[in-house]
């Protein structure tokens, strides 16, 4: 008798634990997993998964159609990847409203809007919606992140394994990303916060590979380009005069310069840029116009945060997508040079 | 005018009967009013055409005189406006003016992460992130949306104008953002 309450207890642990953690995971998906991976002893791990996606998102021709939701407003979206001549071309547009398009391809990027005139700015990152991960160093990330296989799913009528990035501390945000089992591609990513929360969500409704690349890749990569703009150069060989005495894991500055702000009457900002391999942090020093009533301010959008923080003369703001301890923090440890 | 109109497209069919006075009135206006003339010639150009009694060259719809007017006009206008100021004065400063007007819209909109900045503070969101006090976290809506640009609240102390050039600076640098993470390294 004893025995058998021992028993049901057990049971009630293993339910309340898988509950707690799998998250949004149907229990059956589950299940599923834990069998087949003992079935296959040569499954990939979570790494392994995570590296053939970016090898499959780089390399791959392939058109997705996606939806990004962020605070109860979604948006649909579509992305076309092709490789051309060995590089890489992507071609974006929203589907809902004005027409808004985007073309990547050797080293630049164009933008095309109704209404306004389209241009080109150089850029050699990938910007497209699943970069920030595809292009991510998980060998590396492995200091500020933890790969766990959560389990199977279906999404967008494939079927999907999900892997969770859990970041080791409170200062950058955790990732849950949904792969393709057959191809690796990604088809959903949530960001999530430290209670779980998701902030951001982009999930793949339908997913097209082909063997060709897309005609009308083909076609774009032929077209000419509009105007290629550069950006006001002239600054920003001097450093800022500050200095980030803390960044958490994995973060580097990337970025170290004064700029003017093109966009508000050329005001001069001292600027850093950091980086993690996911996300992009901007810190702006600057001389203080307006004193608000309050020290600090705190704007939030999603995963992004919009910090304002007000000392003496100085005012500095802090924008990425980072929680907002992070900003704090960052906040605190910055010093003039001397 | 509309009545008028029919009353001669059925004088031209001879559909009018038994209605004399109401003829000869139409038929006495026609002669004194250019426009109905010129009505009544084009009735008969279209039943002509109708029932295929016109030889091509008859349709003489020329609106070649008029093009030519128009443009010897226009032709006049444009040189009274000729500025003096040479052309490649324009151009240079071109590139970094119209950018920032250019790339304010898009580039926000196109970040996944574009924030802009509104009207109606949310108060703390206690459990979510923060629960320090003295944080406000503002809840925002993207660029596309219906909502002004404007944002911290205007708590009394502060001036309107005040709060709105801060969140123009606000905006503005959160555009500066995206093109930095744009032309990231």
């Amino acid at each position: 008798m004893k025995l058998k309450i021992l028993f049901s207890t057990l049971i009630a642990i293993v339910v309340v634990m898988t509950s707690g953690s799998t998250f949004a995971i149907e229990t059956d998906g589950m299940n599923q997993a834990s069998e087949s991976y003992i079935a296959k002893k040569e499954t990939l791990t979570a790494i392994e998964y995570l590296q053939f996606m970016q090898k499959s998102y780089k390399e791959l021709n392939y058109e997705l159609l996606y939806l990004n939701s962020l605070q109860s407003q979604v948006e649909p979206k579509q992305l076309i990847h092709g490789v051309v001549d060995d590089q890489e071309i992507a071609y974006f547009r929203f589907l809902n409203g004005a027409m808004r398009e985007s073309l990547q391809y050797s080293g630049k990027i164009s933008y095309f809007e109704q209404g306004t005139q389209a241009y080109t700015l150089e850029s050699t990152l990938n910007r497209s919606v699943f970069a920030n991960i595809a292009n991510f160093d998980y060998e590396k990330g492995q200091d500020s992140y933890e790969y766990i296989i959560l389990g199977k799913g279906r999404i967008a009528g494939k079927q999907a394994i999900a892997i969770r990035m859990i970041s080791k501390d409170e200062y950058r945000y955790s990732y849950i990303v949904w792969l393709d089992v057959d191809s690796y591609l990604p088809l959903r990513l949530d960001t999530l916060n430290k209670s779980n929360l998701i902030l951001d969500q982009v999930m793949v409704v339908s997913l097209l590979i082909s063997e060709k690349v897309s005609p009308w890749l083909d076609k774009l990569s032929k077209q000419q380009l509009p105007q290629l703009l550069n950006l006001p150069q002239a600054s920003q060989k001097e450093k800022s005069e500050w200095a980030i005495n803390w960044l958490p894991t994995g973060f580097n500055v990337v970025r170290n310069d004064q700029h003017k702000l093109v966009m508000h009457n050329n005001e001069p900002v001292s600027y850093i840029m950091l980086n993690d391999g996911i996300v992009s942090v901007s810190i702006y020093i600057s001389a203080k116009k307006i004193t608000l009533d309050e020290k600090q301010k705190v704007i939030q959008r999603g995963a992004t945060v919009l910090y304002t923080y007000q000392k003496g003369d100085i005012e500095i703001n802090i924008i990425g997508d980072i929680p907002v301890v992070t900003a704090k923090r960052l906040i605190e440890s910055i010093s003039k040079v001397k | 005018m509309k009545d008028n109109n029919e009353q001669l497209s059925t004088l031209i069919d001879n559909e009018i009967i038994d209605h004399e006075v109401c003829e000869s009135q139409l038929l006495d206006e026609l002669i004194t009013n250019k426009r109905q003339q010129a009505q009544f010639s084009r009735y008969h150009l279209v039943g002509d055409v109708m029932r295929g009694e016109v030889v091509d060259q008859f349709i003489n719809i020329d609106i070649s005189q008029q093009v030519m007017a128009r443009i010897e006009k226009q032709a006049e206008s444009a040189q009274v406006v000729t500025p003096d100021t040479p052309v490649y004065a324009m151009k240079e400063s071109n590139n970094i003016v119209s950018f920032a007007k250019r790339f304010s819209q898009y580039a926000i909109a196109a970040s996944v992460a574009g924030i802009v900045v509104l009207t109606s503070i949310v108060t703390s969101q206690p459990g979510i992130e923060n629960n320090e006090p003295g944080i406000e976290v503002l809840n925002t809506v993207p660029f596309g949306g219906a909502v002004a640009p404007v944002s911290l609240q205007a708590s009394h102390m502060q001036s309107k104008q005040a709060i709105k050039e801060h969140n123009e600076r606000l905006d503005a640098l959160l555009k500066d953002h995206q093109l930095q993470l744009q032309t990231q390294p």
